[in-house]
């Protein structure tokens, strides 16, 4: 008997299994996209060069998918062992990712909100919900398995980020910013979505930080600096890197005197207990709901001639960090575009703000760039930072002013704004070539580099587009029929390339012509 | 007292177990236009009735704007958060809190369903300041805006900014401050979007188009000539001039300080 249990063990495992191995996350081939960034570094970047600059003015549909629903997605496809995982609010598709063709579907009645992707443990998806739900189901066939709520909706909590997996730990945070709540990151069991430990944006009163808040109010207890955007992980420093949000109540100054650590932050935290090991703060005292959230972009490369572990982040304050991510110490700290709300460097390298740019009863006029969520990118090939940009005009009026303000506390406009596309030298902050939008809005789509030397995104006309990375000229364009407010991501299945583009309620797969 | 905080608790728990298996309310609850109106109307005249009866009756303990004082803060009660229609309220007003000192109200369903409006109201009015449909604020008073000088904003005006080459305070700009509110005048006067840009088209024959500039991409160039028709054509294979009639104003936009801003504001507040 026990002869024949091996025999059926070692059957078992020369199955070909569906599920998400576990060594995947570290290095996951050309056949998957397995995490929200595609791999842990946050850089999306892909080694693939099948479609690549003599051959990318060819590219043509291999597939589309209908989602048939009203909603857009904002969120990242996974790709594990040729099946597509995406997301809309509420609503999860695994696709065959050669055709198009949907294989299951999870619903659950929906409120709206934003979901920006699951994330994948052996069997199982994890994502999360608009009213602060986090729910595990099976990837075989999309029927649940567990659920629980990480925030309360009453508190206009929410919850819209793609989870990191980190070994046996599912990293999740809530998301609101309306009433005054405190930040914080869960690591869940992802077989019980028991939380293993929580990390507090706020420190508790006496602890380190705590000075950079008042000491004669409570406002800390509940000061925001949600983490709303996946993070990034270094598994040899084993160390998860995340961005936080902006500080409560927003866009009020008095009530809050101080930095107000840990919002508007780079965090590094050991994923097996949630300690901070460092932070770095791009936007000290933040009054302008510029969150820190984006990116935690991780790279290896040489810095002035060393070779250096580096982070780099491109924030919604408008400035461009290149930090050593083992300690958090800037090695370069420069402006995306032309800002008025600062006057320089701290000794940490972090902004001065002024406090003249702070919201005021009768409007402070305030010129900065500005980045969203969507994706930037890294290219090893260039060496370049890519980040879709705005260089744009805001009124910020504070409308309830003093110490007893709540939630928030002011309202802004934006004048006008003009976007660009910007390729940054890492090394310098310095702007190697920018690319002017059309409209006077913003781009809010996401990008991907490959070793194609193709950079993929959208203009903001809504135009899908590929350029030369070294130089910013197009070589390829198609109008997919509304706007991305994705990012395209990239897989290899059956020997042929696949370049993705989610766009409002339809997934694009672009390849070579089939030969 | 023992008893309603069972109740009570039974309710927050009902409350937790319903939300936790019922996922969130259905999409939307998009109504039709005069009926959402209506609505909308009939609950602001109710929490400006409720907001009366708490300023009389709960406002001694709980502060004017219900933000709290010797009592608690309900803007972030969870009590208030999870009520509804007065479900988890309306018992506590009535019967009070002798524990923690809050007398009962014996007030009735109407005073009831008002102060529920009233803080449901506020709680929204703290948490969602910026957030409100029609996106920016228009009913900042224009006494909080207009902080400059009249006298430098008209000096501007007719020099250094360069306005007085296009526009009058007789002429086109003749009771503008009349014509919209405050905030909605500052933001006109520094982006007055909605312009549209004309355009022409030149094509290799040498044949020409004019009309409303539709879009202008790298790729592409489209308009509506005069007659209401649609033209558009590869970039790369004619030329284009266009026309911004806001070139000025958006270049301008970059160009104002603070004190422009101010200045040129309580000057056009003096144009009713």
């Amino acid at each position: 008997m026990k002869k024949l249990a091996l025999i059926l063990l070692a059957f078992a495992a020369s199955l070909p299994a569906q599920e998400l191995d576990s060594h995947k996350l570290l290095n996951p081939g050309t056949d998957s996209w397995p995490t929200f960034n595609g791999d842990y570094s946050g850089r999306r970047y892909s080694t693939l060069a099948q479609i690549n600059q003599t051959n990318v003015g060819s590219l043509t549909l291999a597939w589309a998918f209908q989602s048939r629903s009203q909603g857009s997605f904002t969120s990242m496809p996974l790709v594990v062992n040729g099946i597509m995982y995406a997301t809309l609010p509420d609503q999860v598709f695994a696709i065959d990712a050669r055709t198009g063709r949907q294989i299951w579907h999870f619903q659950r009645p929906s409120q709206g909100g934003g979901n920006r992707g699951v994330a994948m443990y052996k069997d199982r998806l994890i994502f999360t919900t608009p009213d602060a739900h986090v729910i595990c189901i099976s990837a075989r066939d999309g029927k649940q398995i567990w659920q629980i709520q990480i925030a309360d909706p009453a508190f206009k909590g929410f919850a819209s980020m793609a989870p990191l997996v980190i070994r046996d730990h599912v990293l999740v945070a809530g998301s609101g910013d309306a009433a005054d709540l405190p930040g914080f990151l869960l690591s869940l069991d992802p077989m019980t979505g028991q939380t293993q430990w929580r990390w507090d944006s706020e420190p508790k009163p006496g602890e380190p930080g705590s000075e950079t808040w008042p000491q004669d109010s409570d406002v800390m207890s509940r000061g925001g600096g949600m983490l709303w955007l996946t993070g990034t992980y270094d598994p040899e420093l084993n160390l998860t890197y995340w961005g936080t949000g902006n500080p409560h109540p927003v866009e009020n100054s008095e009530a809050r005197p101080g930095a107000n650590l840990y919002t508007c932050s780079i965090v590094a935290l050991n994923p097996d207990t949630g300690k901070l090991v460092w932070y770095f703060q791009p936007s000290p005292h933040d009054t302008h709901d510029w969150d820190t959230n984006m990116t935690p972009v991780l790279f290896d490369a040489n810095f002035k001639g060393k070779p250096r572990k580096l982070l780099a982040q491109a924030g919604k304050e408008g400035l461009f960090f290149v930090l050593d991510r083992t300690n958090g110490k800037a090695l370069v700290s420069a402006p995306l575009g032309d800002s008025d709300w600062y006057s320089g460097w701290d000794e940490r390298g972090q902004p001065i703000p002024r406090k003249e740019a702070e919201p005021q009863p009768d409007g402070a006029l305030v010129h900065s760039a500005i980045t969203l969520w969507n994706a930037p990118s890294f290219d090893p090939q260039t060496g370049l930072f890519y980040v879709n940009e705005r260089d744009w005009i805001n009124v910020y009026y504070l409308t309830i002013p003093g110490k007893k303000a709540q939630g928030w506390a002011g309202r802004d406009f934006t004048v006008v704004g003009k976007p660009f596309l910007k390729a940054l030298d890492y090394q310098t902050g310095k702007i190697k070539w920018s690319k002017e939008g059309t409209g006077r809005g913003g781009g809010s789509s996401g990008i991907l580099t490959t070793a194609g030397h193709l950079l993929f995104t959208a203009d903001t006309s809504g135009n899908l587009v590929a350029l030369d990375p070294a130089t910013g000229k197009t070589l390829w364009h198609t109008y997919p029929g509304a706007a991305m407010g994705s990012a395209p991501m990239t897989y290899e299945l059956d020997g042929r390339q696949y370049v993705v583009t989610p766009v409002e309620g339809v997934i694009y797969a672009w390849a070579l012509p089939a030969r | 007292m023992r008893k309603l905080t069972f109740v009570l608790l039974i309710a927050f728990f009902a409350v937790a177990v319903l939300r936790a298996q019922e996922g969130p309310p259905q999409g939307g609850a998009q109504r039709g236009g005069a009926g959402a109106r209506a609505q909308k109307q009939a609950q602001a005249e109710a929490a400006e009735r409720g907001r009366k009866t708490f300023v009389a009756t709960c406002a001694g303990c709980h502060g004017e704007d219900a933000t709290g004082g010797r009592g608690s803060d309900l803007i972030r009660s969870a009590l208030v958060r999870h009520d509804k229609n007065g479900d988890l309220l309306s018992p506590v007003i009535t019967a009070g809190r002798p524990d923690r000192g809050m007398p009962g109200f014996p007030l009735g369903e109407k005073d009831l369903s008002d102060i529920d409006a009233f803080l449901h109201a506020q709680i929204d009015l703290y948490d969602m300041h910026t957030r409100v449909p029609g996106g920016y604020p228009d009913d900042i008073p224009a006494s909080r805006l207009a902080t400059g000088s009249a006298e430098a904003g008209k000096a501007y005006f007719y020099g250094a900014g360069g306005c007085s080459k296009c526009h009058s305070p007789t002429g086109d700009l003749a009771g503008i401050a009349k014509k919209y509110s405050a905030p909605d005048l500052q933001q006109r006067f520094l982006y007055p979007a909605g312009k549209p840009s004309t355009a022409t088209v030149t094509l290799p024959s040498g044949k020409k188009f004019s009309g409303t500039l539709l879009l202008k991409d790298e790729f592409t160039v489209a308009i509506r000539d005069a007659d209401g028709w649609y033209h558009s054509w590869p970039l790369r294979a004619v030329k284009v001039e266009v026309e911004d009639p806001l070139a000025w104003h958006f270049a301008q936009a970059y160009k104002y300080t603070n004190a422009d801003m101010h200045n040129l504001f309580t000057y056009l507040e003096t144009l009713k």
